[in-house]
């Protein structure tokens, strides 16, 4: 009897649970909530490069899923890790289905290229967009095509270790002979290297992924945000964040109390204040390479008088805040940043 | 029975364990124009229960200091229970209250981004705490999902 309640239960449970567990997934809907905001509807690029029609036939579907899966660390696009495999193959189906493609089969086998020889081809033809570490040469990855960078399409970033844990020599090989001439990549195949040459370029490209700089990792102590107890009054400590901040030659914008505008203004806590501020020529700066800060924006400093009498502040920890964002080029700025908040919280507190 | 639970259990950690996890970042394009796009987003925001705190024109900023840049906004939205209850227990989260979508034209469309409340569960161990991240997650999804839907719709209806 036990058994068919328990049974019954479990029906039940399964019955509640979302249809996208049981029912086959929709690649097109996946591609929509995952894809398009980068790629676009029709995969024309902006701020993730082009899935059009000329390279998806080059790409294998191995190369897409295993995109899909490993992402592109430090270069905006993430790492879908937690999607089944069922959820992966349907968006590579349905890239299949919209471009029209079938996608070429590549053998996993490694091309005996001679890394120094590859090294002088990779100087002559490729340094001027990939960059000498192979990393795309050039400001503005993950931005997107309305806002200035340096090349409308960006140049792949070939030593990264998403790409390089996707892409088999054999495809690479492929692109670089047949070239890509959406973003003006010329084929370096017919001749104008030897057969010998295109292997030393590959196997140059592959140890680049060894020297590549990736973030530094963050300690597992790291926390989301800093808090110090302030030793001053709450007034005093408004004043003493002001003062350091005008001193670090930020622009403060009109206080704005944690609870403003969510309830009408007499029930608002009058002693919970963030203080905002700004260097707009820093914010351009970094508007350039990473158009999604507004989600972070303005810096805060958030004082907060507890029922104890004790004051807070507390700052968003730009560490960790700025490894979200997939976005090295942003990282090494913030970590700078991360000093200066921390040279003015001292300053707060002494 | 014990062995019945125990099956049941270990079902649903299977089950739980599908799920797709979020990545930090929640993004969304709209194929319509950010002043449009962005009175959509107030809609479906206050659809969901909450109240729009304010919202921040980063445009305007930069225009005033002399930079080019496109239509820029953030919305800032939140609920008072929510916002006392984290700063009471969770003061550490306050920097990230309240919630916002940045709003960012590009072109004639419009990119939707938000952080994505999960990337903090990791560093809180609490239940409490894991569901009401999740709960902000959901409904900022949904939001998008409304904003894809409305804008859809409106799309139909010029044509």
């Amino acid at each position: 009897m036990n058994g068919i309640r328990i049974l019954l239960s479990l029906s039940a449970i399964l019955a509640a649970l979302p249809l996208t567990v049981c029912a086959a997934p929709d690649g097109r809907a996946l591609y929509v909530e995952h894809c398009s905001a980068c790629h676009q509807m029709e995969g024309q690029s902006g701020i993730g490069l082009p899935l059009i029609r000329e390279k998806l036939e080059d790409m294998s579907d191995v190369y897409l899923t295993k995109t899909i899966r490993h992402g592109r660390p430090g270069r905006v696009m993430p790492a879908f890790q937690r999607m089944s495999d069922a959820q992966v193959g349907a968006v590579v189906g349905f890239l299949r289905e919209s471009s029209g493609t079938t996608g070429r089969i590549y053998s996993d086998e490694r091309l005996a290229g001679n890394v120094e020889r590859g090294a002088a081809v990779y100087q002559e033809h490729c340094v001027k967009c990939h960059g000498a570490d192979g990393s795309g040469e050039g400001m503005g990855t993950g931005v997107t095509t309305s806002r200035e960078r340096s090349f409308l399409i960006m140049p792949a970033s070939i030593s990264n270790s998403g790409f390089l844990a996707s892409a088999s020599d054999q495809m690479m090989r492929r692109v670089v002979s047949v070239g890509r001439k959406s973003s003006g990549m010329p084929g370096f195949g017919r001749g104008k290297l030897a057969d010998d040459e295109l292997d030393d370029v590959i196997a140059y490209v592959r140890s680049l992924g060894e020297q590549q700089a990736t973030a530094e990792k963050l300690d597992a102590e790291e926390r989301p945000t800093h808090v110090f107890e302030s030793p001053y009054d709450f007034d005093q400590t408004v004043n003493n964040v002001k003062a350091a901040l005008t001193g670090a030659n930020f622009r403060i914008f009109p206080d704005r109390m944690l609870e403003q505008g969510l309830i009408d203004e007499f029930s608002v806590n009058t002693r919970q204040v963030g203080i905002r501020f700004c260097n707009f020529n820093v914010l351009y700066g970094m508007l350039k390479i990473e158009p999604r800060l507004g989600v972070v924006l303005p810096c805060r400093i958030t004082v907060m008088e507890q029922p104890d009498g004790t004051i807070l502040l507390v700052i968003p920890n730009l560490r960790v805040v700025s490894r979200w964002f997939n976005n090295d080029e942003l990282v090494g700025l913030w970590d700078r940043m991360e000093e200066t908040f921390t040279g003015i919280i001292d300053e707060v507190t002494l | 029975m014990t062995r019945y639970l125990s099956l049941l259990m270990l079902l649903l950690v299977i089950l739980s364990g599908m799920s797709v996890r979020a990545d930090d970042m929640l993004m969304g394009r709209i194929p319509m124009k950010a002043e449009i796009v962005l009175e959509y987003v107030r809609t479906s925001v206050e659809e969901h229960g909450y109240k729009i705190a304010h919202l921040q024109l980063c445009d305007g900023g930069m225009t005033d200091f002399g930079y080019k840049t496109d239509f820029y906004r953030v919305v800032f939205f939140g609920k008072v229970e929510e916002v006392r209850m984290i700063s009471a227990d969770y003061p550490e989260l306050v920097s990230y209250l309240p919630l916002k979508i940045a709003v960012i034209a590009e072109k004639n469309e419009t990119l939707l981004t938000v952080l994505n409340p999960e990337a903090l569960k990791p560093y809180f161990d609490d239940e409490r705490i894991q569901i009401q991240l999740g709960r902000w997650r959901n409904d900022l999804v949904s939001i998008f999902d409304d904003v894809r839907r409305a804008t859809g719709k409106h799309l139909v209806a010029v044509d």
